[in-house]
C-alpha cells in the first residue's frame, strides 16, 4: 500500500473542509425544527420536507428567483451581446486609440461597487426604474461588459486571421464575416464570457439590496438575506432556501465546468 | 462601409452603455462627495471638503480603515498560502482531481450570502457545528468582538482560496514532468524542486491573482454585511460597510459617496503598485 | 466551430425563453390598471398583527359596511422596522405609492412629514378628538404645530419582576437600580441556580437597544439632546448612566449575551422562569399569561427604576401611528379610514383581540377591559409617566448613527467618555449637513 504522505492529507483536509459545509446546510435544511437549537445530536432523529416547504409555499424565494433568473439572463444577453461586438472591433478593426479603451476596460474591472452604487441610485431614482427589472439588467450587465470585453477580444485574437481572409476572399465583407465565421469560432468563448456574466448577475447583492423595495424585482441573494422570521431566526428554512439559491451554480459548475474554467484563466493569464 | 465607420459602429453601444452607467457614475460620485445631498428632505448644497475633513478625525472612519486593512492582509495572505498549497498538492493527486476541481469550484461560485447563511449557522453558539465539534462549548463566535473578525476571515478564506489554487494549478499542469524528473536525478527533490522550479514558473500567476483578491478583499461588501452587518461594535465594520450604512441607512449620500470615494482611490492606489510590482517582475525576469 | 446539434438545441431553447422573457419583464413591470367604473379600492399597508385574533379584517368589513361602494385592500409590511422603513422610503420618494394609509412607527413621522409624504391631518382632527390620546401619543405626530399621523396602538418601556421570587425574599419591586442589583444579588444567593440571570434587557446594536440607552440615560435626569441640539448637555450624569449600563455586564448582573438580545431573544429566557428582572414592553404579559406558560402569575409589572438623578418610570414610549399618503387619490375616505381605525371602537376591538395598548386613556378606566386585562390601570400610570424618543425627523438618522457607539460601551470596547466625545463629533457633523 502506498504509503500517505503530507500532500495526501492536505488535499483529504481541502476535501473535508469544503464539502462539509454543504453537506451540513444540507441536513440542516432537513432537520426537523425542534432538532435546530439547541444541537445535541449530529444527524438528525429523521428527515423532514417541511422546511422545503415553507420556502416554496410562503416565503417570497420563487418569486425572487423568477427574478434572479429573468435578470440574469438578460444582463448576460446584454453584457454579451454588446460585448462580442466591441471585441470584434477590438481586436480587428482599426480603432484609434486602442490601447487607451482597453486600459479603461481593464481598470473598469476594478471600480468598486460601493463608490458607484449611490450615483446609480440616484439615476434609477431619476429615471423611475427603482423596484424594477430593468434597473438590475443595466446596472448588472454593465458591471460586466467590461470583463466580457477583455475576455472577447483575447479570444477573438486566437481565432487565426487566415480564416478571415478566406472568407474575404470568397467575397463576405466585414459584417459577414463576423456573423459567419468569427462568431462561431469565439462560441466557446463566447460561453465562458457569458457564464461569469450570469454568475456575476445571479451572485449580485449590493446593487439589488439598494435598487429593490419588494418582490417585484427582488433577487435571490436578498431575499435571503432578509428572510422573514416570525420570533426566531428560522434556519431549517433558510438552509432549504440557500440551497435553492445555489442550484444555477450548482449547475453551471457541474455542467459547464470546462468553460468556466477557460474563463478565469483567460481572465487571469491576460494579465 | 469602411473598416472604421464599422469598427465605431460595433463599438459604440457597449461604449455607451458604459459611458452613462461606468464612467458617469465614477465621476458624478466624486461630485457628489463634495455636497451635502440627503433627498429624502431636498437637501442639496456644496460641502466642498467637508466630509473628507470630518473623515479624516473621525474615529468610526479610522476603524473602518484598520479594519479592512487587517481583513485585506490576513485573508490574502491565507488564500494565497492555502491556494498554492491545495494547487500543489492537488498536482501529485492521481484519482479524484474531477471532484476536488469541482467542489472547489463550487465554493467560488456559490453567492456570497449563501456562504454567509452557511457561515452564520455553522458559528451558531447553540446550533452551530462548530461549538458542537468542540465539545459543546457556547462560544458566540460572531458576537464577541475578538472572535468576529477572524470568524469573518475564515468564511471569506474559504470562499476564496480556490480561485487561486484553480489558476496556480492551472500554470502547475502546463510545467512539463521532465523538468521535475531531471531534477530528480541531479538529486534535487521535494523541497528544492519546489523552490527551483515550481516557485519561479507559479509566482507570477500567484501575484496576479493575489492582485485580484486584494482587490477584491478591499471592495469585500456582501458577506460583510450579511455575516455581521459591521460586527459587535463596529469591529467588523469595513470602509464598504459604513459607506453602505451612511447612504442608505442614515440616506447621506453626499457623506456616504465620499467614503465611497476614499475605497475608490484606495483600489485604484493598489492596484496601480501592484501593478508596478508585477512589471518589474516580468522585466527582471 | 460548434457542432451543429448544439446549436441548433441553442436556437429552439433561446427562442422561447427569450419570448418568456419579454413576457415576464412587460408582466413584471407593469402595475395594475384600474378598471373604470369598479368600486373605489383604498390600500391600507400595515404589520401583520400578532396575537389571538386579528382584529383588523373585522374592521375594515365594518368601514366597507359603513361605506357602500368602497373596498379596503390590506396589505402586510415585512417584520423588521428597519425593511418596513426601508420600502416605504423607496416608494414614496418621489413616486406615487400604491397606498393610501400606512402604519408608521412613531419615530418616523417627523421624517415622513418634512419630507412631505404624508397628508396634514389638522384640518381633519378636532382638538377634542386630539385630546383623546395620550399627550405623549400625540407629540410625535405634531411638526410645525401640525398633526400628521393619528396614534393606533401604544406601548411604554416597563419592568417585569418575578412576583414569587421577590415575594419569597420580602422584597417590594425596587425603585432604584440601586435596589434592583442588591435585590439580584440576594435572591441569586438564596435560590442557588447558576441558570438564573439577574436583569435582561435589550443592548443589541438596533433600535430598541438605543431605547434601552435612552432610558438609562433618562433615569439619570440625562438627556441626548437639548434644544439647540448639541449632543449630552449633563455630561456626567451621561457619562454615569452609560458607565452603569456597562457595569451590570461587567459585574454579571446582566449576562454578557444581553449586548446581542432583542425583545424576543430576552423575553423567552424570562417566560423559561430563568430570570428575575426584565425590561420589554407591554405585549410580552400577555405571553407570560398563556397557559402554558412556566410563569403564569407570577409575573409583577412596574416602573423603570431610576438612577441617582432621575426620575421613577422615566420609560421610552413607542407605538403605531396611522397617516395618509400625500399622493393618494382618495384623500378624504382615506382620512376616514385612518380616523375610524384609531377610534375608540376600533382601538377596544384591537385592545380585546391583539395584544395591543390603546393610546386613548379613557379605554384603560373600561370596566369590561379591565376585566380581560387587570394591568391595564397599572399600565395607565405608566404610560402618563413615559416620554417619547427625541422628536425631530432626523431621528433616524441620529439613531443609526449612535448605535455603533453606544454598543462600543456596551460591549466594553470603548470607555464612555470616549464614546460621548466620539458620538458628540458625529452628531455635529450629521447636523451641519442638515442644517443650512
Amino acid at each position: 500500500m502506498r504509503p500517505i504522505r503530507p500532500r495526501d492529507g492536505l488535499v483529504l483536509l481541502a476535501l473535508v473542509a469544503y464539502a462539509s459545509p454543504f453537506f451540513w446546510q444540507a441536513l440542516t435544511s432537513m432537520r426537523p425544527d425542534a432538532e435546530l437549537l439547541p444541537l445535541t445530536r449530529l444527524l438528525p432523529s429523521h428527515l423532514t420536507w417541511v422546511h422545503y416547504d415553507v420556502v416554496f409555499r410562503q416565503s417570497l424565494m420563487p418569486r425572487a428567483l423568477v427574478n434572479s433568473l429573468g435578470i440574469a439572463l438578460l444582463s448576460t444577453l446584454l453584457a454579451v451581446g454588446l460585448g462580442a461586438l466591441a471585441a470584434y472591433a477590438l481586436a480587428r478593426l482599426p480603432v484609434r486609440g486602442r490601447g487607451v479603451i482597453l486600459l479603461a476596460m481593464i481598470a473598469a474591472t476594478a471600480f468598486p461597487q460601493i463608490a458607484t452604487v449611490s450615483p446609480l441610485y440616484l439615476l434609477m431614482r431619476a429615471l423611475g426604474l427603482r423596484d424594477t427589472w430593468l434597473a438590475l439588467i443595466l446596472a448588472n450587465g454593465s458591471f460586466a461588459l467590461p470583463l466580457v470585453i477583455w475576455l472577447l477580444t483575447g479570444f477573438i485574437r486566437e481565432i487565426p486571421r487566415a480564416l478571415e481572409e478566406a472568407a474575404a476572399v470568397d467575397g463576405a465583407d466585414r459584417l459577414a464575416t463576423l456573423r459567419w465565421v468569427v462568431l462561431p469560432l469565439a462560441a466557446p468563448g463566447m460561453a465562458s464570457a457569458a457564464l461569469l456574466a450570469f454568475l456575476f448577475s445571479w451572485n449580485e447583492f449590493l446593487f439589488a439590496y439598494s435598487f429593490t423595495a419588494s418582490e417585484a424585482s427582488r433577487t435571490v441573494p436578498v431575499a435571503l438575506a432578509l428572510f422573514p422570521g416570525v420570533f426566531e431566526v428560522p434556519w431549517g428554512d433558510i438552509a432549504a432556501a440557500s440551497l435553492l439559491a445555489s442550484l444555477p451554480p450548482i449547475l453551471i459548475v457541474v455542467g459547464f465546468q470546462r468553460y468556466l474554467v477557460r474563463g478565469l484563466l483567460a481572465g487571469a493569464l491576460r494579465e | 462601409m469602411s473598416d472604421r465607420r464599422l469598427a465605431w459602429l460595433l463599438l459604440s453601444p457597449a461604449l455607451l452603455v458604459l459611458g452613462t452607467l461606468t464612467v458617469y457614475p465614477a465621476l458624478w460620485v466624486l461630485w457628489l462627495a463634495l455636497q451635502y445631498r440627503i433627498p429624502v428632505f431636498g437637501i442639496s448644497r456644496w460641502a466642498g471638503l467637508e466630509h473628507f475633513a470630518f473623515l479624516a478625525v473621525d474615529t468610526r472612519f479610522w476603524n473602518a480603515a484598520w479594519v479592512t486593512g487587517v481583513f485585506t492582509v490576513a485573508s490574502v495572505a491565507l488564500e494565497g498560502a492555502l491556494g498554492l498549497a491545495i494547487a500543489v498538492a492537488l498536482r501529485g493527486q492521481r484519482g479524484g482531481r474531477r471532484t476536488a476541481l469541482a467542489l472547489l469550484l463550487l465554493a467560488w461560485a456559490l453567492p456570497s450570502v449563501v456562504t454567509a447563511k452557511m457561515f452564520e449557522w455553522l458559528y451558531h453558539p447553540a446550533g452551530g457545528l462548530v461549538n458542537f465539534l468542540l465539545g459543546g462549548r457556547a462560544i458566540n463566535w460572531l458576537g464577541d468582538p475578538a472572535f468576529a473578525l477572524p470568524s469573518l476571515i475564515l468564511a471569506d478564506v474559504w470562499r476564496a482560496t480556490p480561485f487561486v489554487a484553480l489558476l496556480c494549478y492551472a500554470r502547475l499542469l502546463t510545467i512539463p514532468p521532465d523538468l521535475y524528473e531531471a531534477a530528480e536525478v541531479d538529486g534535487a527533490a521535494g523541497l528544492q524542486a519546489f523552490t527551483r522550479i515550481t516557485w519561479p514558473l507559479v509566482r507570477p500567476i500567484l501575484l496576479v491573482t493575489l492582485l485580484f483578491r486584494t482587490l477584491d478583499a478591499i471592495r469585500a461588501f456582501d458577506i460583510m454585511f450579511v455575516l455581521t452587518g459591521g460586527g459587535p461594535a463596529g469591529s467588523t465594520e469595513s470602509l464598504t460597510v459604513y459607506a453602505y450604512r451612511a447612504l442608505f441607512q442614515t440616506l447621506q449620500i453626499g457623506f456616504g459617496s465620499a467614503i465611497g470615494v476614499v475605497v475608490f482611490a484606495l483600489v485604484m492606489l493598489v492596484a496601480v503598485l501592484y501593478l508596478r510590482v508585477i512589471g518589474r517582475q516580468e522585466a527582471a525576469a | 466551430m460548434a457542432p451543429r446539434p448544439a446549436r441548433a438545441a441553442a436556437a429552439g431553447v433561446s427562442l422561447p425563453l427569450l419570448l418568456w422573457l419579454v413576457w415576464a419583464l412587460l408582466a413584471g413591470g407593469c402595475g395594475e390598471r384600474p378598471v373604470a367604473g369598479a368600486p373605489i379600492t383604498l390600500v391600507f399597508k400595515h404589520a401583520k398583527i400578532l396575537g389571538p385574533a386579528d382584529p383588523v379584517p373585522g374592521l375594515l368589513r365594518r368601514f366597507e359596511a359603513d361605506h357602500p361602494g368602497v373596498r379596503v385592500q390590506s396589505e402586510a409590511l415585512t417584520w423588521s422596522s428597519d425593511e418596513q422603513h426601508q420600502f416605504y422610503v423607496i416608494n414614496l420618494e418621489g413616486g406615487s405609492p400604491p397606498f393610501d394609509v400606512m402604519m408608521l412607527d412613531v419615530i418616523w413621522v417627523p421624517e415622513f412629514a418634512r419630507a412631505g409624504w404624508i397628508l396634514d391631518l389638522t384640518p381633519s382632527v378636532a382638538p377634542a378628538e386630539r385630546d383623546a390620546h395620550f399627550p405623549s401619543a400625540i407629540e410625535p405626530a405634531m411638526q410645525d404645530g401640525r398633526l400628521w399621523a393619528l396614534p393606533w396602538f401604544m406601548n411604554v418601556g416597563l419592568l417585569y419582576y418575578r412576583a414569587d421570587l421577590l415575594a419569597k425574599y420580602g422584597f417590594r419591586p425596587p425603585e432604584t437600580y440601586d435596589e434592583l442589583i442588591e435585590q439580584v444579588r440576594r435572591i441569586r444567593a438564596g435560590e442557588r441556580d447558576p441558570t438564573l440571570d439577574g436583569y435582561l434587557w435589550q443592548g443589541k446594536q438596533y433600535e430598541g437597544g438605543m431605547v434601552n440607552v435612552l432610558e438609562a440615560l433618562w433615569a439619570n435626569g440625562a438627556r441626548l439632546l437639548d434644544d439647540a441640539g448639541r449632543p449630552f448637555p449633563e455630561a456626567e450624569r451621561a457619562r454615569e448612566a452609560l458607565a452603569f449600563l456597562r457595569g451590570l455586564i461587567e459585574s454579571g448582573v446582566s449576562p454578557p449575551w444581553v449586548t446581542a438580545g432583542d425583545e424576543e431573544l430576552t423575553r423567552r429566557p424570562f417566560g423559561d422562569g430563568r430570570a428575575i428582572f426584565l425590561r420589554g414592553w407591554p405585549y410580552a404579559l400577555d405571553l407570560f399569561e398563556l397557559p402554558d406558560s412556566r410563569v403564569r402569575g407570577k409575573v409583577g409589572v412596574a416602573p423603570i427604576p431610576r438612577l441617582r438623578h432621575g426620575p421613577v418610570g422615566a420609560a421610552s414610549t413607542g407605538g403605531a401611528h396611522l397617516a395618509v399618503s400625500a399622493r393618494t387619490r382618495h384623500a378624504a375616505l382615506a382620512v376616514e379610514l385612518a380616523r375610524f381605525l384609531t377610534s375608540e371602537t376600533a382601538q377596544r376591538a384591537m385592545t380585546e383581540g391583539a395584544a395591543l395598548r390603546p393610546s386613548r386613556p379613557a379605554l384603560y378606566r373600561d370596566a369590561g377591559l379591565i376585566a380581560r386585562d387587570p394591568s391595564l390601570p397599572a399600565l395607565h400610570g405608566l404610560m402618563l409617566r413615559g416620554h417619547p424618543r427625541p422628536i425631530t425627523p432626523y431621528y433616524l438618522m441620529l439613531s443609526t448613527t449612535l448605535q455603533p457607539e453606544f454598543s462600543a460601551v456596551l460591549v466594553g470596547r470603548k470607555s464612555p467618555e470616549r464614546a460621548m466625545q466620539d458620538a458628540g463629533a458625529q452628531v455635529q457633523h450629521l447636523l451641519r449637513s442638515v442644517t443650512p
